[in-house]
């Protein structure tokens, strides 16, 4: 709650100041509001006079030109439909002035960004006005623009610091999320694709529809529930076996009587090292139902054996493609990918265990699984906590496993999640980007990106707060 | 601080002014199809008027042109026939990129503006594709334009070709595209030194002969596209509404009064014989080559799979027959072909319209089954000799009197892989209707449900 | 001293069973590689015959479906471009939220946490369309662009390295007169050395294993323009898989090869940079 509060205390003194300047400036702080350049013209700061001007102009000029013409059909995102004519004559088709929703919606959203930070720039700099003016009152020395520029590297430097890859964060991360957001609440699919045909505003229907309402598709609701509940057990199953099984590698091979220990870990480093898109599709090929690895079990006659049993069905083993057995090859698959890093996170950890612990615990004679238990892995659950909550959420997120094992290999055959074509082995991200790329069902997607994300926040907000308790800060 | 911040975001917004050439309409960006293809293009206007040779300085026609990965070579050549053929009205400058024909529709539909002038694609993506309005009708002006140029018009263009192809070339009746081959259908490759030319009519001969022999015979069940084949047989039929949602019938009766129920305990029959081998989607060439198989149903681009495992053996012949309830049923097959269409968003949608035609002529499709056995729907071209003794496609032609014109939409695909999973995986037992019926009409459901 | 044995012997049994799963696929890669075969080989682990001719097809003879050189040089050139921008990125940001204190620095760093939670591949059609806005689809230059203007948002790692940089050090530096800038370049980073290694090996690696972004912005179909992993990736389309699946595995071990070098010879960076940065010391 407190955190909550002094946001509010900096956010409403950010703009208290602002009204006193508005109140209690001089002509030229008043002149700022509408001129941006005014303040440092009366101080005789003409090169920031003039930038503030250019800048300014720079603005006006995007907002006459290229904001005003989107914007303008934000409300509507496009009523002309285009239409072509061929024309013999010239060999080429004519088209209507038609609007593109899409590029509207993208046009507006870049042109509400920079409104907004233009809000600010124009905010901070009537304050700095304001500022500029009250310490010449006072006679105080007021910085020329060479000792303003001397601050970037200095107390500003974060500016310097920070202002490209945030520009870079805000125009490739930020608006296009922004962009899907909005998507969200619109009816872009396959029967409004851009740009022949529009996409309108609907509302909430599209949350309606995925929570079981008298949606479009009934299936959806269902297919959601299976696979967020599928989605939630494997980032559970798969961060804690990659964890502990990343620790209990590290264990062995840094053990005092392991031999080579450098070899150890190149040799299990080497699968880190290939790209998981060759290493996943060459798994998917070995384990394939027609694969290597079927053959190898049908001739040792394990197959067979298997079949007897009443195991399996087929003459192969389903291990990528039936459920139950695709779901426990994926996370086994994902052990295989993902231990080896773990266990080189687990190595520099347990080179910074607290030795003299261990050896007095040893001398009271605790064995071996006492020491694991009450004094290394405190530790290491300690100092990794946190990185276990970010590999969660990564995992929830894991597309490249899941899309690279099963995509094109698992065929669903539960009916209901096929028509809303879904697989039991799918996350929500692998749905939502095959709903994307085969059915361009972007307004679903951007629906399921949403949830994700919510399912997200929410767990790491828990999580974090749980140990900001404990142990205050983190991040 | 508010200076530097001021004067990166001037920056980042001349940038963006820049590139959006100053307050360019929302629909400039058909602009950007094809670069820089200037509007100097107007010029071969008058040449088309005059329609003889254009006098003075030619314009430069760029022009994209995307192909499948086999027919690379093959395109370098049309395209230097293409150019000069009609070097008279203008200089092209042609670009030949590689575009599966399979997943065509998946890289046009993400930016048709963007997409090549001129892609081939198979028949199944032209609903998508014309709804999206990626694809260039060829109407009554385009028609005029190729009687000027090339010197047909669109009627000679239609009765040149398949009926059929030209049917699956359009949609309600206009054309959208050009036939480049047919074919695109599926049929069944044989070992005819394990199986006899009469066990390989039905599929009770095949899995004898092939359990005989310790071989299997292969088919791909979890894909709509060939366990429809059973269904089409029997009479049912898939269609589109004009919502764009998809119609099916199956969980009902069919024209010849069979019941779909039956063809699913004849399917079941088949998946649960040990001689028979499910095959994934996409493993089938694999799978010949892997030597297990003594027939296996699969289209011409594995004929040279097949001849290289069946050896001496090899042999093609339509789709068998297979046991519905007490009557032995001809398996159907969706009639595919592959099209060459032009995008609607061309700059030069004219000359890109008359590449399209070039590379699909009787002589480029002659040289196309040269290149790699693409049976030609040009009604000529068919005729050629060495075309007409082609195993595979003898066998092709065959089943094509069984084909029906694929027109299904989007919702198709995923419950009707699902529904032949389930038989291919011994799901549904033969024995119990009410479970059969109950899957069928859960299929029907998800296939007609209204898209998106 | 027996126990001691039998635990040596049990310590190395596993650690070898456990390397042989490990590497089974590996090898399955490497010797596919070495097939004569073009295919998918199912029937055996070990190829029939042997033979070189996938590496030379790959290498000295490149179609339109594998221009492998051409696709090296490509990836290496956004691989060059990717670890010197987005390292540098990273450094910066991690440097400004670990070492300065300013206002709205919260807010900053709980918004890059909120927006790391979205899921990547949603917003690629959003990217797509702001690059064409620029005019920037079907280049290279786009396509790094897009890898660099994210790579901000990965700063935690390197900013838990910078963490446990000494303050003492940086406040003796500042009282001499030092500026900021000065404190970054001149005691900072030097004693990043470990994460630096890591942020440039990640960022290096980057382009190699995307194949989602690469695939949707070089979309011109020209097999020249593209990167190793669409490349690879486009060999298993179905209709190529039997004739490049060879090719593939050859392909999957000439880019794995100076990786694995890079792994080996940073490893001991690579360890310090990623724990020094994910623990808090």
């Amino acid at each position: 709650m407190d955190k909550v509060k002094s946001a509010f205390r900096s956010f409403g003194l950010f703009f208290a100041e602002f009204g006193e300047a508005v109140v209690k400036g001089d002509l030229w702080t008043k002149l700022t509001l509408v001129w941006m350049g005014a303040g440092y013209l009366g101080r005789r700061q003409y090169i920031k006079a003039l930038i503030m001007t250019l800048f300014q102009a720079a603005v006006i000029y995007f907002s006459c030109t290229f904001a005003v013409e989107y914007l303008a059909d934000f409300a509507t995102l496009g009523t002309v439909q285009q239409e072509s004519v061929f024309n013999v004559v010239t060999m080429q088709n004519e088209f209507n002035d038609y609007d593109n929703s899409f590029l509207i919606l993208l046009g507006s959203v870049i042109s509400l960004v920079v409104w907004v930070g233009f809000f600010f720039a124009w905010i901070f700099n009537v304050k700095c006005v304001w500022r500029i003016e009250r310490q010449a009152k006072l006679g105080k020395h007021v910085n020329n623009f060479r000792e303003d520029l001397r601050g970037y590297i200095n107390e500003r430097f974060y500016v310097t610091l920070l202002t490209v890859p945030v520009a870079g964060v805000v125009i490739f991360t930020i608006v296009p999320l922004i962009i899907m957001i909005f998507v969200a609440f619109t009816n872009y699919d396959q029967n409004h694709m851009p740009p022949s045909a529009l996409f309108d505003w609907v509302g909430l229907n599209n949350f309606i529809s995925l929570f079981g309402g008298s949606g479009l598709t009934v299936s959806f609701s269902y297919a959601f529930v299976r696979i967020l509940i599928w989605t939630l057990i494997w980032s559970f199953f798969a961060t804690l076996t990659c964890y502990f099984g990343g620790i209990l590698l590290s264990l062995l091979i840094n053990g005092k009587r392991t031999m080579g220990k450098k070899l150890w870990r190149a040799l299990f480093m080497v699968t880190v090292a290939v790209p998981q898109f060759v290493s996943l599709l060459l798994v998917r090929n070995f384990f394939a139902d027609n694969g290597i690895v079927n053959t190898i079990l049908n001739n040792i006659g394990v197959i067979g054996a298997l079949r007897d049993l009443g195991v399996i069905s087929n003459t192969y083993i389903p291990f990528l493609s039936s459920p139950g057995w695709a779901h426990v090859m994926i996370l086994i698959i994902n052990i295989w990918v993902g231990v080896p890093y773990q266990m080189l996170i687990a190595t520099g950890v347990l080179m910074n265990l607290p030795t003299d612990q261990i050896e007095s615990a040893s001398i009271d004679g605790a064995n071996k699984w006492q020491v694991f238990r009450h004094i290394t892995m405190p530790y290491v659950l300690n100092v990794t906590g946190p990185a276990l909550v970010t590999d969660f959420v990564k995992n929830i997120n894991n597309f490249n496993v899941i899309y690279l094992l099963t995509e094109s290999v698992y065929t669903t055959t539960n009916q209901t999640m096929a028509n809303s074509q879904a697989k039991e082995v799918d996350l929500l991200v692998t749905w939502l980007f095959r709903l994307t790329q085969d059915n361009y069902n972007y307004k679903m997607a951007s629906v399921i990106g949403i949830v994700i994300f919510i399912i997200c926040a929410v767990f790491t907000l828990v999580c974090f707060n749980r140990i900001n308790r404990k142990e205050g800060e983190y991040a | 601080m508010k200076k530097l911040l001021a004067l990166i975001l001037a920056l980042v917004m001349a940038l963006s002014l820049a590139a959006c050439g100053g307050g360019g309409t929302s629909a400039d960006g058909a602009g950007d199809t094809s670069g820089d293809t200037t509007s100097d293009t107007g010029d071969t206007g008058d040449a088309g008027d005059t329609g003889d040779a254009a006098t003075g300085d030619q314009s430069t026609i760029s022009l994209r042109l995307w192909g499948a990965e086999e027919d690379q070579t093959l395109l370098a050549e049309l395209v230097e026939g293409f150019k000069a053929q009609y070097a008279d009205y203008a200089n092209f400058d042609i670009q030949i990129g590689t575009e599966s024909e399979s997943s065509a529709k998946d890289t046009v539909l993400t930016d048709i503006e963007a997409a090549a002038d001129v892609y081939a694609f198979a028949s199944d993506q032209l609903t998508d594709l014309v709804n999206a309005g990626a694809l260039q009708a060829i109407d009554e002006n385009m028609s005029q334009a190729l009687e000027a140029y090339a010197g047909k018009s669109l009627d000679d263009i239609k009765a040149a070709n398949v009926e059929a192809s030209v049917e699956a070339a359009s949609k309600d009746g206009t054309m959208y595209a050009f036939p480049m081959g047919a074919g695109n259908n599926y049929f069944l490759y044989y070992d005819s030194s394990v199986v006899s030319a009469e066990q390989a009519q039905s599929w009770d001969g095949l899995l004898e002969a092939a359990a005989a022999a310790g071989k299997q015979v292969g088919m791909t069940f979890n894909s709509g596209w060939y366990n429809a084949s059973f269904f089409l047989g029997a009479g049912f039929t898939v269609g589109l509404n004009a919502d764009g949602s998809t119609a099916i019938d199956w969980n009902g009766t069919s024209a010849t009064s069979i019941s779909g129920v039956d063809v699913v305990k004849g399917m079941i029959g088949i998946a649960s014989n040990d001689a028979f081998m499910p095959i994934a989607d996409g493993d089938i060439s694999n799978q010949i080559a892997a030597g297990g198989l003594c027939a296996v149903i699969s289209g011409t681009w594995d004929a040279s799979a097949a001849q290289a495992a069946f050896g001496d053996g090899y042999a093609a012949t339509k789709l068998p027959t297979y046991t519905c309830g007490d009557q032995q049923v001809q398996m159907g097959c969706y009639s595919g072909f592959k099209l060459i269409g032009v995008n609607a968003y061309s700059q030069n949608a004219g000359w890109a319209t008359l590449l399209a035609e070039y590379l699909t002529n009787e002589q480029a499709q002659i040289a196309r089954f040269g290149a790699r056995q693409l049976a030609p729907t040009n009604l000529v071209a068919s005729a050629d000799e060495t075309v007409a003794a082609d195993v595979a496609n003898a066998a092709s032609a065959a089943q094509d009197a069984y084909g029906a014109i694929q027109n299904v939409g989007g919702n198709y695909w995923d419950p009707t892989a699902s529904f032949g999973a389930m038989i291919a995986q011994g799901e549904l037992s033969a024995d119990d209707d009410a479970a059969i019926q109950a899957a069928l009409d859960s299929l029907v459901e998800g296939v007609t449900a209204p898209i998106a | 001293m027996k126990r001691k044995y039998v635990d040596i012997a049990v310590r190395h049994i596993a650690l070898i069973l456990l390397a042989a799963i490990w590497l089974v696929p590996i090898l399955w890669l490497v010797v596919t590689s070495f097939s004569a075969y073009d295919g998918r080989n199912t029937s055996q682990f070990f190829p029939a015959e042997w033979s070189l001719h996938q590496y030379t097809n790959l290498v000295l003879h490149p179609d339109t479906v594998a221009n492998f050189p051409a696709w090296f040089k490509n990836t290496l050139m956004i691989a060059c471009g990717n670890c010197v921008i987005s390292s540098i990125f990273v450094l910066m940001v991690a440097y400004a939220f670990s070492c300065m204190r300013f206002k709205g620095r919260r807010g900053l760093q709980n918004l890059s946490v909120i927006v790391n939670l979205f899921p990547g591949v949603l917003s690629m059609i959003a990217i797509y369309f702001v690059l064409r806005t620029f005019g920037l689809t079907n280049s290279h230059f786009g396509l790094l662009l897009v890898y660099c203007g994210s790579s901000g948002l990965g700063y935690l790692i390197a900013k838990g390295f910078f963490d446990t940089v000494p303050r003492g050090l940086l406040e003796a530096a500042k009282i001499d007169g030092a500026s900021e800038a000065r404190c970054f370049f001149q005691v900072v980073i030097p004693l990043s050395r470990p994460i630096i290694v890591y942020t440039v090996i990640n960022a290096f690696l980057a382009p190699w294993m995307d194949f989602v972004f690469a695939k949707m912005i070089l979309n011109a179909g020209v097999s020249a323009d593209w990167t190793v992993a669409i490349g690879l990736y486009n060999m298993l389309e179905r209709s190529l898989i039997n004739s490049y699946f060879g090719q593939f595995c050859a392909g999957g071990v000439l880019i794995s090869i100076p990786i694995s070098i890079l792994f080996i010879i940073m490893q001991k960076f690579y360890v310090e940079g990623v724990t020094g940065g994910a623990v808090k010391g």
